[in-house]
């Protein structure tokens, strides 16, 4: 490795750091693909005081532990599917997984933000290099009129991109419950500091998500969050929203 | 009668050496046209599973009660439904009671219950059933696989308890295992994935269940309507529960599905605050979808 003459540190090569550096930025909650204007719920359950300030941690453990982890396994999922050979084989799995996850996602407004989301995140990336793969998951998906979602988007991307597997799924977890405490900031009194603390927390637990994830088989993924299920299900209801959903 | 090719559905394994009863419900209902009847047209029952009869109801559907003579599923029992739902039959299923799953012994392998349901074309299924109770310490996994041909309609409640609630056996069973899949022309539009292990996760985590106890989702389908429909059918069953149902008894979710139909969800604090709103909503989707008054089980009176 060159060192810097005028400098004790070693110099990196150019391109050493580089897959970190597009993970970080695309694993960052404000990449500008619309993750702010979602809450999956949270606003029904804060505006019903079902969700605290003294809860947040602890709820967001279980997301983790359920939905989270669901949407670990599609992410891990997708980012196999870059191994499959021939195009059309890609596509017909990519729309089946996408229409899957489509399928566990039963409240309306929470389907339609992962959609965005994973359309947005696809498109973004798609935006900035030349990845056929990514090319091709869009045609398909805007050719049957199929739903993107961002775990998968995340998943398909990050393979075209040759990141680490494991590495990007702890950072989908990531930057998902970043949104999430985000959006906890926005709902009710919680501050910088605190979530900071509870971002920080939940760290092994993403941990523990992503390495339950590794092994396990989509249909096996299972979840557990119906407070959550109402909260969704409602938001469309709510007299006053900050969020879309 | 001939059966048409079964729903594909992996059964969940358990180890040969430790079933205790392997046992099969067929059904198969046609719709006699001459006299817009829908008749029970071919059955295979193994025991405990057993279905007396079907009575006919005044709008020609068929009623039949899923009767478990050994009253109820012990460990390492492998029990299946499969339905056939003919051609523009219309059917309405339920049980004669609560699904208890009994305290298995310690070497007893899980209990799984595998139903496999195909309604064809312009057929109706109502699967009304009472709750399931899973006792303490049991093991239960349950596969549902439900397929929709064009214009085939559906209503599909389950009810989970949170165990013998009278006795105060609150969440003291070891795994409940919830597959369900449900299809329309091929395309998934409802899956559900749920495992419930409380020894090893809070029930009453703010993530999960709260303060509440039992837990209900409904689904409402009929292959071919077009979202406005749907969108329009879940402002109406909102309204409807807000109307019938007490503050802080149970919260009602109402959704429309990526497509043909609408998922509701219920979480109650007890099991008697969660049935009598699925009928209420039941009658009123009923209403809308098909003009026609629903008819709910004698037992409910």
């Amino acid at each position: 490795m060159p060192t810097n003459p005028l400098s004790p540190f070693k110099i990196l090569p150019s391109d050493a750091g580089l897959p970190d550096l597009r993970l970080f930025h695309l694993a960052d909650s404000a990449l500008p693909i619309g993750a702010l204007a979602h809450s999956f719920g949270l606003e029904s359950l804060a505006s019903h005081e079902l969700l605290k300030g003294s809860g947040i941690q602890n709820f967001l453990c279980g997301y983790l532990e359920e939905a989270g982890f669901v949407e670990a396994v599609f992410c891990r999922e997708a980012f196999r599917l870059a191994a499959l050979g021939p195009r059309d084989f890609f596509s017909a799995r990519w729309l089946e997984l996408n229409d899957l996850l489509s399928a566990r996602k039963p409240a309306r407004e929470s389907r339609a933000g992962s959609a965005s989301l994973g359309q947005n995140f696809l498109n973004a990336v798609a935006a900035v290099g030349d990845f056929p793969l990514l090319r091709d998951a869009l045609q398909a998906s805007r050719e049957s009129a199929s739903l993107i979602h961002h775990s998968t988007a995340f998943g398909l991307a990050s393979a075209a991109l040759a990141f680490d597997e494991g590495r990007a799924v702890l950072a989908y977890l990531h930057q998902s419950a970043a949104s999430l405490v985000s959006a906890c900031q926005r709902l009710m009194p919680l501050g910088q500091t605190e979530a900071t603390r509870i971002l920080w927390n939940l760290k092994p637990t993403m941990i523990e998500a992503a390495n339950r994830s590794a092994a396990c088989a989509l249909d096996d993924a299972s979840s557990f969050m119906p407070l959550l299920d109402w909260g969704a299900m409602e938001h469309p209801a709510l007299a006053t929203r900050l969020f879309v959903s | 009668m001939a059966y048409a090719t079964a729903a594909k559905c992996e059964p969940i394994s358990a180890d040969p050496a430790q079933v205790r009863v392997e046992a099969s419900l067929d059904l198969a209902f046609e719709l006699v046209a001459s006299i817009g009847q829908t008749i029970l047209a071919a059955s295979r029952q193994d025991p405990p599973l057993k279905v007396i009869r079907a009575f006919p109801l005044a709008d020609g559907a068929a009623l039949i009660h899923l009767h478990n003579v050994s009253g109820g599923l012990l460990g390492g029992d492998q029990l299946s439904l499969r339905a056939q739902i003919g051609a523009g039959a219309r059917v309405q299923i339920t049980t004669t009671g609560a699904t208890r799953i009994y305290r298995p012994r310690k070497e007893a392998a899980a209990t799984t219950q595998v139903n496999e349901i195909i309604v064809a074309e312009g057929a109706l299924l109502e699967y009304l059933p009472d709750a399931i109770i899973p006792y303490a310490g049991c093991r239960f996994s349950q596969r549902t696989t439900i397929q929709l041909a064009a214009g085939a309609g559906l209503f599909w409640w389950e009810v989970l308890a949170p165990g013998r609630e009278a006795r105060a056996e609150i969440f003291e069973y070891e795994r409940v295992h919830l597959k369900m899949d449900i299809a329309a022309l091929g395309r998934p539009i409802a899956a559900e994935r749920v495992r419930l292990e409380p020894q090893r996760r809070a029930m009453d985590s703010f993530a999960r269940l709260g303060p509440y106890r039992t837990w209900a989702t409904f689904y409402i389908c009929r292959e071919g309507l077009d979202a406005k429909t749907w969108l329009a059918l879940e402002r109406e069953l909102r309204e409807v529960a807000e109307k019938t149902t007490r503050p802080g008894d149970a919260l009602w979710g109402f959704s429309t599905l990526v497509s043909h139909g609408l998922a509701v969800r219920c979480v109650a604090r007890h099991g008697r605050d969660a049935l009598p709103g699925l009928h209420m909503l039941w009658r009123a989707a009923k209403l809308r979808l098909y003009n026609r008054e629903a008819v709910p089980p004698r037992k409910v009176g």
